[in-house]
């Protein structure tokens, strides 16, 4: 009950003190009668470059902490210090950028514009978690990543979610990665950094939407663990593809699994797996032939979803701005619009001739094609290959953690027996 | 039973929370603005108008608009001046082209350069400023002299002679140069010194103007700090007046009188940009009327002051006096220039 109320509070504070501040730019400035002295104009200092590197050194040992943490001292307790700790640091006090998530659009849009440099601190954001996850799993979203922070402490009342539920929304975070490199490819948009729903948040000030977004996000957070995570996180997508093969693995229990069952439930986030039964045959020969029907359905599926991306080019290419601007300049120049917006009107100001706009234009929405072929190609496999994984059937004698959704938060280590037992071991000698 | 029913019903409620979450979240989604079309969606009372700014009250326009405007021909105009004959004297396109007060052209010096500014002294020489230098002809456009170059920073905006003195404002040194009649140069005024009360000028655009006073102090605009400031010949700071105001009384925007000029009887004539504004000041500064407003001026009046802002900003309005009073505006939108005479009985 209590736990309840600091979030209610906390959640209220957010809320107010995200409010959305907006201003005009005013020509002349306004007068005061009151005798009110106006200051004179300064910019802010730019940040310094060496806090690049104090966030990056804060990250690295954020990774080694968690890591230690999760495998080694299986204390939840720290891990929940170090993920209010990473909430604050990342989070508020960082603003929340640069964040790996995001990273993602940098490199995307430094392989396809060789203009574009990414830092090499953004790089080592990038990186550093995906190295991490190599070796120990999921730790960065365990304790160190804000977005996951701020929805860990709201888990107030989990609810299970149904497999085939999960993976069906688990398929959004799919589609979100591929089509925030798309976007990021084309120069269009860093749509992730558009659409974080914590950054309101982090700012403490921003669009009244976005806060309205993420007040959701907490709210359904109560009940449905981390929902960012699992369902929308493009980095979340990496992540478990490495956690997979990772070289070590969150264990439930330090000893042999007693079956006991009381971990069962305390995952909020439904990556407990049971131990499987015998496969009964004639549910073995279905399943057989379902996965050649669908071993053969894969490069359909592929083509059909890549066909469906190219054809929606002249939708996702509207995200570019240039785009934007040639179809609202052939309204305007075929009368189908009479009023001209400031970007038509400031491009008219150039000079510039319309037909290399257009140009340009389909240009752009040709590398949209292409992209679309990709995006699409790469939702259709994950679409297949999830279908295929459903035929497929492991084999598991003990409660395991789910390689590639676990997000080893400790929360299961508490409700070990084994573990308690290890313990009070220790503890007595 | 009841425990079993308390426990749907708790399933259903949340359900019914998240459901009505998710919705609320795809709308928010859906309706966030990405590219700005939707502006601020604040209420009109927050919505600055300019164009109220731009309406001056009739019976503070002190001036009428006499004979029909003289068009220079140039594609880019930048200054003008009046000798003592009544002559005009327009700068633009590499050249100096000479009217007569009907508006026949009476005759045209070509220039190697493109001219910022010029003055006509009581001898009828005509003093040309250039980016870095200034230049000497005499009335028939033959040139009598070239001065030193004032290095690559200069920008020279403005020139006024005395007797013996020649003053010349560069914007891009933020100073007054004063030179004898021959060229040679006595002292720089204006530059930042707290010893002896001088602040500097600020100059945030290519506008500093200055003109010698019937009083014998040399008037300078200092842009930045909206406000004229008089300094005797040797770069003393006697006083100052002016300051920033939207309202008429004051010089509003970024910077603040572009051009000024001295009437007959000591009132100061200023002009601004931005919100382009020809006002009469007393010696004191005290404000005494309006030559013309945004809606003499643009077309269209006031509600297109805005259009042209970036225009303003970049050709701000020139202004010069005849001895009989009469002030002549140099509207560098069109190239023309406007002439303007005190109403009867104002």
């Amino acid at each position: 009950m209590i736990r309840l109320v600091y979030i209610i509070i906390g959640t209220a504070f957010l809320l107010l003190s995200s409010g959305t501040a907006s201003g005009f730019e005013r020509f002349p400035p306004p007068d005061f009668e009151s005798g009110y002295q106006q200051p004179t104009p300064a910019n802010p200092a730019p940040r310094r470059n060496i806090y690049e590197y104090v966030d990056t050194a804060v990250l690295l040992a954020g990774l080694s902490l968690s890591s230690y943490l999760v495998l080694r001292t299986r204390s939840r307790r720290a891990i929940l210090a170090l993920c209010v700790f990473s909430l604050f640091y990342f989070g508020f006090w960082r603003k929340g950028c640069v964040c790996p998530i995001g990273a993602i659009q940098n490199i995307a849009l430094s392989i396809f514009d060789r203009d574009y440099a990414v830092p090499i601190t953004v790089m080592l954001f990038f990186l550093l978690p995906l190295v991490f996850t190599l070796f120990f799993g999921r730790t960065f979203c365990a304790a160190v990543c804000p977005l996951g922070a701020i929805q860990d402490l709201v888990v107030l009342r989990p609810i299970s979610v149904p497999e085939w539920l999960e993976g069906g929304l688990r398929m959004f975070a799919y589609v979100y990665l591929a089509a925030a490199v798309l976007f990021a490819a084309t120069g269009s948009a860093f749509v992730i950094c558009r659409y974080d729903p914590f950054i309101s948040f982090f700012h403490l000030s921003g669009n009244f939407h976005l806060l309205i977004l993420g007040a959701c996000f907490l709210l359904v957070g109560v009940f449905v663990g981390r929902p960012y995570c699992r369902f929308v996180c493009p980095y979340g997508v990496i992540l478990r593809q490495l956690s997979r093969i990772s070289k070590w693995k969150v264990a439930i229990t330090p000893e042999e699994c007693i079956k006991c069952r009381l971990c069962e439930d305390s995952c909020p986030f439904g990556a407990i797996r049971a131990p499987t039964a015998d496969w009964p045959a004639h549910d073995y020969n279905k399943s057989k032939k379902r996965l050649a029907f669908l071993i053969i359905l894969l490069p359909v599926l592929v083509f059909s979803s890549g066909w469906i991306g190219y054809a929606l080019r002249p939708v996702t290419s509207r995200v570019h701005a240039t785009v934007r601007l040639a179809d609202r300049v052939y309204l305007e120049e075929t009368g189908q619009a009479e009023e001209t917006t400031d970007a038509s009107s400031a491009f008219r100001g150039t000079g510039k001739d319309i037909q290399e706009l257009y140009a340009e234009a389909l240009d752009i929405q040709a590398g949209f094609g292409l992209g679309g072929w990709l995006a699409g190609g790469f939702v259709g496999l994950v679409l297949a290959g999830k279908l295929i994984a459903v035929s497929l059937r492991r084999r598991r004698t003990d409660y395991q953690a789910d390689r590639a959704g676990c997000l080893a938060c400790g929360r299961c280590f508490e409700y070990c027996p084994q573990e308690h037992a290890k313990r009070k071991l220790a503890k007595d000698n | 039973m009841n425990v079993r029913l308390a426990t749907a019903n708790t399933k259903v409620l949340i359900g019914v929370l998240i459901a009505a979450a998710v919705i609320v979240a795809i709308v928010a989604v859906v309706r966030l603005d990405t590219t700005g079309k939707r502006g601020s969606g604040l209420g009109k009372e927050f919505v600055y108008d300019v164009g109220d700014l731009a309406k001056i009250d009739p019976n503070l326009i002190l001036y009428k608009e006499s004979t029909p405007a003289i068009d220079t021909g140039f594609t880019k105009t930048q200054a003008i001046a009046v000798d003592s004959e009544g002559s005009i004297y327009a700068a633009g396109d590499k050249a100096i082209r000479k009217f007569a007060e009907s508006g026949n052209l009476l005759g045209e010096t070509r220039l190697a350069g493109m001219p910022r500014c010029l003055t006509v002294a009581g001898d009828g020489q005509v003093y040309v400023g250039f980016k870095e230098h200034l230049e000497i002809y005499d009335a028939q456009g033959k040139r009598l002299a070239t001065w030193q170059r004032l290095g690559d920073d200069a920008v020279l905006t403005s020139i006024a002679v005395s007797k013996n003195d020649v003053f010349v404002a560069d914007a891009g040194n933020r100073i007054v140069h004063h030179f004898d009649t021959t060229g040679k140069l006595i002292n720089r005024i204006g530059a930042r010194d707290m010893d002896r009360n001088i602040p500097g000028f600020v100059i945030p655009s290519p506008y500093f103007d200055l003109a010698v006073g019937r009083d014998g102090l040399l008037r300078v605009s200092d842009p930045g700090r909206h406000r004229i400031e008089a300094y005797t010949f040797d770069g003393d700071l006697e006083f100052s007046w002016g300051g920033f105001s939207a309202g008429i009384e004051g010089f509003c925007g970024c910077c603040n009188p572009v051009n000024f000029a001295i009437l007959a009887d000591e009132n100061f004539v200023t002009c601004e940009k931005g919100l382009i504004r020809v006002k009469i000041a007393d010696p004191d500064g005290a404000f005494v009327g309006v030559v013309a407003g945004p809606e003499q001026f643009v077309e269209g009046g006031a509600s297109r002051v805005s259009e042209y802002g970036p225009g303003a900003q970049a050709g701000a309005f020139d202004v010069a006096v005849d001895t009989s009073g009469r002030i002549f505006v140099l509207d560098t939108h069109k190239g023309v220039v406007r002439i303007f005479t005190r109403k009867k009985g104002e």
